[in-house]
């Protein structure tokens, strides 16, 4: 009996991973099986990348190059993305009321602004709480590199993202000390069951049977099938050459794993955006990661037909500013920035929204943090008015009141 | 008496021992335990005093339990035997468990008084202020903050102080409301209470939670739909701290005056030197300004009949008396001007602490006996710890009284207070397993609890050296930001130009600071022997501790003692007791397999091992060791 075999074997049956607890509150119209949520964190220009339709001294040193679809043109640090346009829907008119960092990012991900007096879950969270079925065996709410891990909020913690931060090291501990033998480790758990018996007699509570069940989680966790997912090496040789060797890369491969398996919300961190100096000489190397780590995922999941049920979705916590700076940066820009989204039947090939042709503003169709972030969960089939109630009380929605955009989606 | 206490924990609280003998000597080595420490001189009469005190306090507490079970007609909990006490205690006091030495001293000792006199050097050990630090810390909220530049460093220093010192907490709850002056000032660190947000109302809403125990913040949006509050209410207590602010850059004259040419030509020059001359000035001005107008104004969507939109408000209280406020202004008169308008800085915040802390105001004590309660006992005396009303005295409101009494008569010192509690027959009962088949809890002692986060980690410690608590600093520790500030006192506008243009760059400029400050502070020893509360001084995320849910200071009450999967796979898979440590050392030295289980019962969950457990010793030490630390035995207190 292999290592696996023996830990799911092991006793303390009828438990289940504690992840597993929310009745489904998906619809039947759902079109996004999974989210690839891909965050970069810092800031990422717009006139740099993406929205290149503006006027000449707004793109500084970006060059504009041709995509595969007619009518859509992207900036020259995003060659290999420039392949692929016919996959994502540009959202050039995006626009936030938070121009400082901490609260940019809070906003982006929770729909609400930083308060002192209660914290509020990510969109993550709100989407592992609504869809986590008994069947799952791997949690729905994965974070994948580092930069804000995946809060719970004022959900209790089970929601909370599992943080991957090293995608080739995959889930930290999931494997037993190697110094230990698999009798001795069977050993250990007999003797751990005998020892909690005898205090669960005298002291049990719900918080210590709460343990002993979280324990059988991890046991069942640690010989999940499932958890091959995490073990990079083991994907098809095709797919794997797909990728470069970047951390974020290989983070991208990982989340495309576990979206094949089900799971429900996988993000991905790719921090480094804040160039206020220095852009153009800095810059370079983080485009570069995600032009390469973008497209390799976009055609890992066309191959594995899995694109169509995979909503994948670039974001960061504000744009740049139209001018660049004597120092050759560009400064926060909250007013008119750039995310992407492709799969799960969004309108691909075509831009949505725009800035005014002096950069300095969202100008059509323009697509406030709440209603992106309602968009997304009402895609996967998540009313966006979902409503749960903090400790004290009150009241808060997935969306903050945020309205799907539902002509996003073809 | 200082005999006593070194015969009693003569290898493990070695910290008495060398203050006995070396009392007036000082060492510059951080990990030195030779000290000069407030209690060793004028010890004496104050504390047999407060000895007595507590056993008197702690017979009242008693005779009130045994009269309510008796009215109830329930048998008194059995009282727990000397192991059980000794790792409680220890737990309770310290914030980790024995280590096997200072438990086997402890049974060994066969005075009739080794109980009180064990709480009391406890509570008078480096460990306590480690423990308590991360308590009020928590509770506080210390944590840098955001873009601008607030760093908790100096503010967690004034918290670690008040904890030594022993500064009565109706003390240190009025400086933190009135806290007002430079941010990095060595002294002055309450100033981060306020600097911890930057929303006024928020804070305020957080304030009334820390202190009176009571949930406001419903009411800063609409009338609160539970409470007596309105949002009217709520403007009026807020009134007492308008117009007070964090300010990160000098005052709008000195900055057009000194600064502001200097900040432009290097803005046009080079990023990272008008970054550096941005945050050294920062480090120098940032401060909290203003201190209260005692008016403040309606927000302009005020919905209810009795105010208008901008209405001018005087300040009042939620309730109790009216402090003294010396207004310059009339109310009338503030009205008739431009809705912008609070009137003159008169300094009604210090009104609002003098009203928030007095021992009149009874929701200030409720809420402080409610809180030291639930620490020690696991649960709620009086209601919610941040959900009082008014009203409200309890399910046991006698006892609730004497606690409220015990701590007004001590007039708010902390170690009295949990003296009474320690020394209490109440809290020397068996724990109680809330929800296994319950009897109906009378607040008659402590139910079985999960360690905080820190706990856990720091009783990893006791198993890994004799000296656990020997790297807890017993004076003020400099860093980054509070050095920057001394030198910053007696540079010229043009030091801080040289320093931008001249100096290392951003990066080697902090880190420069944050050396000299280690300079200053002497070593430290090695991070893999400090308690959790000392990684607070360097800001690093102490990771193990955060796993096993250690408060994030996001909120208050913000700890999370509910099991996840991540936590547990580090307890399977990750966590290691080093073979040079403790722990191994002692088995490496014992004699049969009998006295090695027996080590290892007593260093891992503080007691023998049972007649019933007598099979398990059949195994392999370290299968035990890691049964035993992967067991609920070791990570909740009973």
């Amino acid at each position: 009996m292999n290592r696996r075999e023996f830990i799911g074997s092991v006793g303390m049956a009828g438990m289940s991973l504690p992840f597993l607890n929310a009745g489904s509150a998906r619809s039947q119209s759902a079109r996004a099986k999974s989210v690839i949520y891909i965050f970069l964190q810092g800031g990422l220009s717009q006139y740099d990348s993406f929205n290149v339709e503006v006027d000449q001294p707004v793109l500084g040193k970006s060059t504009i190059i041709k995509s595969n679809v007619d009518g859509i043109r992207v900036s020259h640090y995003y060659p290999t993305l420039a392949k692929q346009m016919d996959k994502i829907l540009v959202l050039n008119g995006m626009k936030t009321n938070q121009g400082a960092h901490p609260a940019g990012i809070y906003k982006m991900l929770t729909s609400y602004n930083p308060r002192s007096t209660v914290t509020h879950p990510e969109l993550g969270a709100w989407v592992n709480k609504c869809l986590t079925s008994p069947h799952d065996s791997l949690p729905n709410f994965v974070s994948i590199g580092n930069g804000r891990a995946g809060s719970a909020g004022f959900f209790p913690g089970q929601w909370a993202a599992l943080p991957v931060k090293d995608p080739d090291k995959g889930i930290n501990f999931i494997q037993p000390n190697k110094s230990v033998g698999e009798a001795s480790f069977k050993k250990r758990l007999d003797i751990l069951a005998a020892v909690n018996s005898g205090f669960e007699q005298d002291y049990g509570t719900k918080d210590t049977r709460s343990y002993v069940d979280t324990y059988s989680g991890a046991l069942k966790f640690m010989g999940s099938e499932d958890i091959d997912a995490f073990e990079l090496k083991n994907e098809n040789p095709r797919i794997l050459s797909l990728y470069d060797e970047s951390d974020f890369s290989r983070g991208c491969l990982l989340a495309g794993r576990l979206a094949e398996r089900g799971v429900r919300f996988v993000k991905v961190n790719l921090g480094g955006w804040d160039y206020h100096d220095g852009i153009y000489a800095k810059m370079p190397a983080n485009a570069n990661r995600l032009d390469k780590g973008l497209s390799s995922l976009l055609t890992h999941l066309s191959q594995k037909g899995l694109l169509d049920s995979t909503l994948v979705v670039v974001s960061t916590e504000f744009g740049r500013k139209p001018e660049v700076n004597p120092n050759m940066g560009r400064d926060h820009h909250p007013n008119g920035f750039t995310c992407l989204m492709a799969g799960a039947g969004v309108k691909a090939g075509q831009i949505y929204g725009s800035t005014s042709k002096d950069g300095k503003e969202a100008a059509e169709d323009v697509l406030e943090v709440n209603d992106f972030n309602a968009s997304i969960a009402w895609r996967l089939g998540i009313d966006p008015e979902f409503e749960e109630n903090s400790a004290s009380g009150r009241p808060f929605l997935l969306a903050n009141k945020g309205k799907a955009r539902t002509e996003l989606f073809a | 008496m200082l005999k006593i206490l070194v015969i009693l924990m003569s290898v493990g609280l070695s910290a008495i021992e060398l203050r006995a003998q070396e009392p007036e000597t000082r060492s510059e080595d951080f990990g030195n335990e030779v000290e000069q420490d407030a209690w060793v001189a004028p010890r004496g009469d104050k504390v047999a005093s407060m000895l007595v005190v507590a056993s008197e306090s702690a017979r009242e507490i008693d005779q009130l339990v045994a009269d309510e079970l008796m009215r109830l007609g329930q048998v008194p909990r059995p009282e727990i035997d000397d192991y059980t006490f000794c790792r409680r205690i220890f737990l309770d006091a310290i914030g980790r468990i024995p280590t096997i030495d200072e438990l086997e001293s402890f049974i060994a000792d066969d005075r009739p008084d080794k109980r009180p006199q064990l709480i009391d050097a406890l509570l008078n050990s480096k460990g306590y202020n480690s423990h308590w630090y991360n308590y009020w810390a928590n509770l506080l909220r210390v944590k840098n903050v955001g873009d601008k530049l607030h760093h908790a460093g100096n503010f967690s220093e004034w918290i670690k102080d008040s904890v030594r010192s022993n500064k009565p907490y109706d003390q240190m709850a009025h400086e933190l409301i009135n806290a007002s002056g430079e941010l990095y000032k060595p002294g002055n660190g309450a100033t981060g209470f306020y600097a911890r947000e930057p929303m006024p109302l928020d804070h305020l809403a957080n304030s009334v939670k820390t202190f009176l125990g009571m949930s406001v913040e419903c009411a800063q949006c609409h009338d609160h739909p539970y409470e007596d509050w309105t949002q009217q209410d709520f403007y009026k207590l807020a009134a007492f701290t308008s117009r007070t602010k964090l300010r990160v850059d000098p005052l709008p004259e000195e900055e057009k005056e000194t600064y502001a040419k200097d900040r432009k030509i290097l803005k046009q020059r080079d990023f990272d030197e008008w970054i550096v001359y941005r945050e050294s000035i920062r480090v120098k001005h940032a401060a909290i300004h203003g201190n209260g107008t005692g008016f403040t104004r309606l927000p302009h969507d005020y919905q209810y009949d009795d105010g208008k939109p901008h209405q001018v408000m005087a300040a009042d209280v939620l309730f109790g008396n009216m402090p003294e406020v010396n207004y310059r202004m009339s109310l009338a008169k503030l009205a008739a001007l431009p809705k912008n308008r609070f009137g003159p800085e008169i300094n009604s915040r210090k009104s609002m602490a003098d009203w928030m802390t007095a021992e009149e105001n009874p929701m200030f004590t409720k809420a402080t006996v409610n809180r030291l309660w639930y620490k020690i006992m696991g649960t709620e005396l009086l209601g919610p710890l941040g959900g009082l009303s008014l009203d409200t005295m309890g399910a046991h409101p006698a006892l609730s009284e004497k606690l409220i009494t015990i701590m007004k008569a001590s007039h708010y010192d902390t170690k009295v207070f949990l003296s009474a509690l320690f020394n209490s027959r109440t809290y020397q009962s068996k724990a109680l397993g809330l929800g296994a088949t319950p009897p109906t809890y009378t607040l008659d002692g402590p139910v079985v609890r999960r360690l905080s986060a820190e706990a856990l980690v720091d009783s990893f410690l006791s198993l890994k050296t004799e000296t656990p608590d020997k790297y807890v600093a017993t004076e003020f520790r400099w860093d980054g930001f509070t050095n920057f500030y001394e030198k910053s006192q007696s540079m010229m506008v043009e030091d801080f130009v040289d320093y931008s243009i001249k100096g290392p760059g951003r990066g080697a400029f902090q880190r420069r600071e944050e050396k000299e400050a280690e300079g200053r502070n002497g070593k430290v020893g090695p991070a893999e022997l400090w308690r959790v509360s000392t990684f607070g001084r360097n800001y690093t995320k102490h990771w193990v501790s955060m796993l096993m849910g250690k408060s994030n200071r996001e909120l208050i009450d913000d700890a999370n003692l509910q099991p996840d999967i991540p936590q547990i796979l580090y307890m399977m898979n990750g966590l290691g007791i080093p073979k040079h440590g403790l722990l191994h050392r002692k088995l490496r030295s014992a004699g049969d397999r009998r006295e090695k289980m027996e080590i290892i019962w007593k260093a891992i969950l503080g007691r023998l091992p049972k007649d019933s457990e007598e099979p398990l010793t059949e195994n392999a030490p370290d299968d035990i060791i890691w049964a035993l630390l992967n067991s609920n035995e070791f990570r909740f207190v009973r």
